[in-house]
């Protein structure tokens, strides 16, 4: 990616005073107001806030997937310098998912039950580029399961999306992002369903998409453990609002929002000295075999 | 008080015609729980935790072993015997939605188990239910109102009443803090010490959130492959177990500033 060196006077994602307005029986309500956020590319912009605090909103608006008779938008959202808002719904059709991809929480969701994952993979593909084949779609899957490291692709995609685990759906679905090769990634929550473990892994997946493919990335968590990880800038949100904005290292180490102060104070800090993890980790990838702890 | 020895479980696997071998899920489990103790139950997704928690509330029978609650064996006992033994052992789930009926109101889903056990006048469950809402945070008008009102944490202080009604000796927690936001979760971490301290009741706090247990619990039970593989007593004592499943728990924990990042730029 040249674009990473050469100062874009467009960044990748812009959103412009960015509003939602829902209409209710008792007149209109704001659920988002003044929603301005710059992500460039390779980055990632890290949302933090409380449920409910319009995090999730935020994505659906940028993605135009908002109920259409009750949800009204306004302000602007402007990928490349495009503008979105004007796009008409078949227009938007072909951004979602080959110029933005998108993660959401519960992978659970976002496959079809009744299909396959070889199924589906196979479809999105193919929805994006009219030019392959089955065939080629197939070897494509292939080649992107076991980049993203995972075991027994070719069985992966004969299995239905039940018979894997959230861990695995979400890798899945990644792997099969990083085949599209959109520009910007949306992950709303991508590890608040998964353990520890998988949770792990699956930033791990997020963090490889970045450095080889370039894609920004808009993570949405309301743990700060993934923000402190993953992202460059953090928004920081509640009730609608941004309330303080800013470089990840600037936000941890000088919160200038009270709410802020709140969101890390409400960290359990219960042990963590650093180095001794960093020993412990090498000694796990040394230790073989499990032997029983008195 | 609760005394669990050498529990195994297994699931059966289905099998239309003949049946295939099952599924073992729980092997050889012992421990005990002091009263007024909190034990912490780790592992990753699918060792067993939730299947030891339903086997020690009462609602699943272990293929083999006992599981004693106040020198009373859960399963050798009849229903007379079991149902009130019930009363002593509560819990609390992960997803505090489902752990509700959507069409009662707060107040009735909180004097359930009063209703079930105690023979209360109306307005004196009115009066109980009022107490109960204000020791776990909320006012005595949510009372009213039913659970689509509620946001998760509020609902989660729900169920913590609901399950702290009767004054039971042990809560089971069965993720109870997971699917909330970080600001809830410490707040109902706080709740829950604050509760013991008060009634001193025993907490089997089941979690695969290694901080939050070792905020809460006075022991800690690492779980992994249907084993016990650690029991640790202090934080320290878990940090230096040297078994491979506890080692991965504490490796995947992530930083809690960014200049503790885990540095991930030279794997492919």
């Amino acid at each position: 990616m040249t674009g990473a060196i050469i100062v874009q006077a467009n960044p990748l994602l812009e959103t412009v005073d960015l509003a939602v307005q829902c209409r209710t029986a008792s007149g209109k309500l704001d659920l988002l107001q003044g929603i301005h956020l710059r992500l460039e590319a390779g980055r990632v912009l890290g949302i933090v806030g409380e449920s409910g605090s319009g995090k999730s909103l935020t994505c659906h608006a940028i993605l135009g997937l908002l109920h259409r008779t009750q949800m009204q938008r306004s302000g602007q959202v402007r990928l490349q310098g495009q503008e979105l808002t004007n796009y008409s719904e078949r227009q938007m059709r072909r951004v979602r998912g080959a110029q933005i991809g998108t993660i959401l929480q519960n992978p659970m969701n976002a496959f079809m039950p009744l299909h396959t994952i070889g199924t589906q993979f196979v479809q999105t593909l193919r929805t994006h580029d009219g030019t392959l084949s089955r065939r080629q779609a197939l070897r494509i899957a292939v080649e992107g399961l076991d980049n993203m490291g995972l075991p027994h692709p070719q069985r992966l995609l004969r299995q239905y999306p039940f018979q894997l685990s959230g861990g695995m759906l979400q890798r899945i679905m990644i792997a099969l992002s990083m085949c599209l090769k959109p520009k910007l990634l949306i992950a709303d929550e991508p590890t608040t369903a998964l353990d520890l473990v998988s949770q792990l892994q699956v930033l791990r997946a997020l963090d490889r998409l970045r450095r080889e493919c370039g894609t920004a990335i808009l993570l949405v968590s309301h743990d700060l453990g993934v923000i402190a990880q993953m992202a460059d800038d953090v928004a920081v949100m509640r009730h609608g609002r941004i309330v303080e904005q800013g470089s990840v290292h600037q936000l941890f180490d000088d919160p200038q929002h009270e709410y802020t102060r709140l969101l890390l104070d409400s960290r359990m800090t219960a042990y963590h000295p650093l180095e001794q993890e960093q020993e412990q980790e090498q000694e796990q990838e040394q230790e073989q075999g499990g032997r029983r702890d008195a | 008080m609760l005394d669990v020895s050498q529990v195994s479980h297994s699931y059966a696997a289905g099998g239309r015609l003949w049946r295939k071998p099952a599924i073992p899920v729980l092997q050889d489990i012992s421990f005990t729980l002091e009263p007024g103790m909190c034990l912490g139950l780790l592992g990753v997704s699918g060792t067993g935790k939730s299947t030891l928690g339903k086997i020690i509330l009462g609602l699943q029978r272990p293929t083999a072993g006992r599981v004693s609650f106040a020198g009373q064996d859960w399963y050798a006992r009849d229903r007379r015997a079991r149902h009130h033994m019930r009363r002593e052992v509560q819990a609390v789930f992960q997803d505090c939605y489902s752990a509700v009926n959507p069409l009662m109101s707060a107040g009735q889903i909180i004097g359930e188990p009063l209703r079930n056990y105690e023979r209360l006048s109306a307005l004196e469950q009115k009066r109980r239910v009022a107490e109960l809402l204000e020791q776990v945070g909320l006012q005595a008008s949510d009372a009213d109102k039913r659970p689509a009102a509620f946001s998760g944490g509020q609902l989660q202080r729900i169920n913590i009443a609901r399950a702290i009604a009767l004054r039971p000796k042990l809560i089971v927690l069965d993720e109870a803090i997971s699917s909330l936001d970080m600001v809830n979760q410490t707040q109902i971490l706080t709740l829950l010490s604050q509760l013991r301290a008060d009634y001193g009741m025993s907490y089997l706090f089941i979690t695969h959130h290694i901080q939050a247990a070792l905020t809460i619990s006075d022991r800690m039970l690492v779980m992994d492959k249907g084993q016990i593989v650690c029991t640790a007593d202090s934080a320290a004592a878990l940090m230096s177990s040297p078994h491979p499943a506890v080692q991965q728990l504490i490796a995947a924990r992530l930083p809690e500033h960014p200049s503790q990042r885990l540095d991930w730029s030279s794997e492919t």
